[in-house]
């Protein structure tokens, strides 16, 4: 019965369920929600958890200086993800809370609200039906780590935490010209965003506590408090230059908070090279393979390597070999579906490249249910491929591979003995590639969340783009 | 920090209360076994047969059936004598996720024929429902 002494034999179907439903990521959000709120009765209280499906609903908190504008990316995020955003002032006019009449006054007088009543106003906020289900963006709170405290006691956890930053005499600057529109609470500014249309530029209010003064005493206690707020929220964090233009940093928010962040669900990679020949993909996949002990399948070796073996399949192959013309699809599957279900294969994970080629072959791949989990598409111009395959020499003697210009010979004397393989002659390595381009479009379509990394650089740049492509888990499309 | 300590402690008492990481094992077998086409509602329906089967008492269909038990005391008694030893008794409870691995199992000299494994593995399925508070 011990795992040690008979390895469990899990059929491969079971990791691939689990990952393409994140059934891991599931299980560990019921788990922490048990043990946040640790309810006597834990069964209705999973029912209705999982019932309310509201994983992935955006949680956002946007901290940073006055003038960073806070307030004008949280109300585009507001508005592309479709949630609810939550600052100070909307807290305070809520109707019909006995807390939020409470914390008016208290603001109308001091200016400033209480930590605790604060913190207790979101607590009520939150339990609303509309923020559990469209997620909810914080904007300029916690001010402090007090705050930030007594929200994560609570249960509160953000998952994704935005801090502006810009320097202090920009910040100074802006805020002189900031200007209200008290219709619609938009932010405006007098000289990089003005509104077009003339009766917003009449309506425009100028609001309190904009000189230079009042400004630089905010940004004073600003970063009197963020440097202790920080370290409350680890690995969540993102800070982003708000000194940029407006949409820049609208697009670089929002490409955060779609991202998941890296979970510790078990991970087999199954990885897919695609590209043109002499884009690199026997060099990547040999350079994945021994940094993470996965198998590495090419196509024309496993090929190649059944006809030396003079195996059953072997025999039907040889005959295409020696005519020079393509093996059929069917025989090319047999070879690589009896290799991609050995033990080895299944528990490893694989790395396949020189295969599929068109869309034909990418169905028969599927349907025997050998779907790869990463796909990569290497991308060499012309030019780049003909440098790196014209150039490509060997020693007859040694046996030794050179290239005229990444790694000439070392003596005249080899120089002069080397051989150039038939293959990659210039006209061949067009051929070849107008036969990879005319498929390729189709190859896009079928995989549908396949990454595109520029090939046309150094390997070691190539491979630490294949590998954050297979750490990080894929971008989720919008919610 | 004390304050620290004591939560965690809180919620590890909790879980071990409420049994719940081995109701989140079994969830999590079952799930990743039938490979239902909407996870989020099989569960759903497995967590209401559990609440219906602790209000009204009767038992709840577990994972292992009689089949299973056999086939999994045969695997362990190579030798065909009809029993098994003690240690194989308390590693086929711990793998089936019926018994914590600091409880104490009373040993009571006898080797454990199918008979006594099956009765053990239904009562302690059984305490293990009604345990779930």
């Amino acid at each position: 019965m011990d795992a040690t002494s008979a390895p469990h034999l899990i059929p491969p179907e079971m990791p691939q369920y689990g990952e393409a439903n994140h059934i891991f990521e599931m299980m560990q959000n019921l788990l922490e929600q048990l043990l946040i709120y640790q309810p006597q009765d834990p069964i209705p209280f999973m029912i209705e958890h999982l019932s309310r499906d509201n994983d992935n609903v955006p949680k956002i908190v946007i901290l940073g200086p006055p003038a960073s504008g806070k307030t004008t990316i949280a109300m585009w995020l507001c508005k592309h993800l479709n949630s609810n955003l939550l600052t100070m002032e909307n807290l305070i006019e809520k109707e019909f809370s006995h807390l939020a009449s409470e914390a008016k006054n208290h603001y109308q007088k001091f200016k400033k609200v209480p930590s605790t009543l604060l913190v207790r106003l979101i607590h009520e906020r939150l339990k609303d039906e509309d923020y559990i289900k469209r997620g909810w963006i914080l904007d300029g709170i916690p001010e402090t780590r007090e705050q930030a405290l007594m929200i994560q006691t609570l249960g509160i956890m953000p998952r994704h935490v935005i801090v502006l930053s810009a320097p202090d005499t920009v910040l100074i600057e802006r805020n002189v010209g900031k200007r209200i529109d008290p219709r619609t609470g938009e932010i405006y500014h007098t000289t990089f965003d003005w509104p077009p249309e003339p009766e917003i530029q009449d309506r425009l209010a100028m609001p309190e506590g904009i000189s230079e003064m009042e400004t630089a005493q905010k940004l004073l206690e600003y970063h009197r408090n963020i440097v202790r707020i920080l370290p409350c929220y680890p690995k969540i964090l993102k800070v982003i230059s708000s000194d940029q233009p407006c949409v820049d940093v609208f697009y670089q928010a929002l490409t955060y908070v779609q991202t998941n962040h890296r979970s510790n669900a078990p991970f087999t990679p199954r990885v897919l090279l695609c590209g043109p020949v002499g884009s690199g993909k026997s060099l990547q996949a040999a350079l994945l393979a021994q940094k993470y002990g996965l198998v590495n399948v090419c196509c024309g070796q496993l090929l190649k390597g059944a006809v030396a073996d003079r195996s059953n399949l072997g025999e039907l192959i040889r005959p295409f070999f020696e005519k020079d013309m393509a093996v059929p699809d069917s025989i090319i599957m047999k070879v690589l579906t009896h290799r991609l279900k050995e033990q080895d294969c299944v528990q490893k994970g694989w790395v396949l490249h020189g295969f599929p080629r068109d869309l034909d072959q990418a169905h028969l791949l599927d349907s025997l249910g050998h779907k790869p989990n990463r796909v990569f598409f290497l991308n060499v111009p012309l030019d780049s491929v003909i440098e790196r395959l014209t150039l490509r020499r060997t020693d007859p003697v040694t046996g030794e591979r050179y290239h005229l210009m990444c790694k000439p010979p070392p003596t005249m004397e080899i120089q002069a003995r080397l051989l150039q393989n038939p293959k990659d002659a210039e006209e061949q390595v067009k051929l070849k590639m107008d036969l990879f381009y005319r498929n390729s479009a189709e190859l896009e379509e079928f995989y549908v969340d396949a990454i595109t990394i520029n090939a046309d650089q150094d390997p070691y740049t190539v491979f630490e783009y294949i590998e954050s492509g297979i750490i990080n888990p894929l971008p989720k499309k919008i919610f | 920090m004390e304050a620290g300590g004591d939560r965690e402690h809180q919620a590890r008492s909790y879980l071990e209360k409420h049994r719940i990481m081995q109701l989140l094992n079994h969830l999590t077998s079952t799930l990743l076994f039938f490979q239902p086409e909407k996870p989020r509602d099989y569960l759903i329906a497995i967590l209401e047969r559990l609440r219906l089967a602790k209000v009204t008492g009767v038992a709840f269909p577990f994972f292992m059936d009689n089949s299973n038990i056999v086939a999994m005391f045969e695997i362990m008694d190579t030798s065909g004598k009809g029993s098994i030893s003690f240690v194989q008794y308390k590693e086929a409870l711990k793998t089936l996720g019926l018994c914590t691995a600091d409880e104490v199992l009373k040993d009571d000299g006898h080797s454990i024929t199918l008979e006594k494994f099956r009765h053990e593995v239904h009562l302690n399925g059984a305490k293990m429902q009604k345990g779930r508070v």
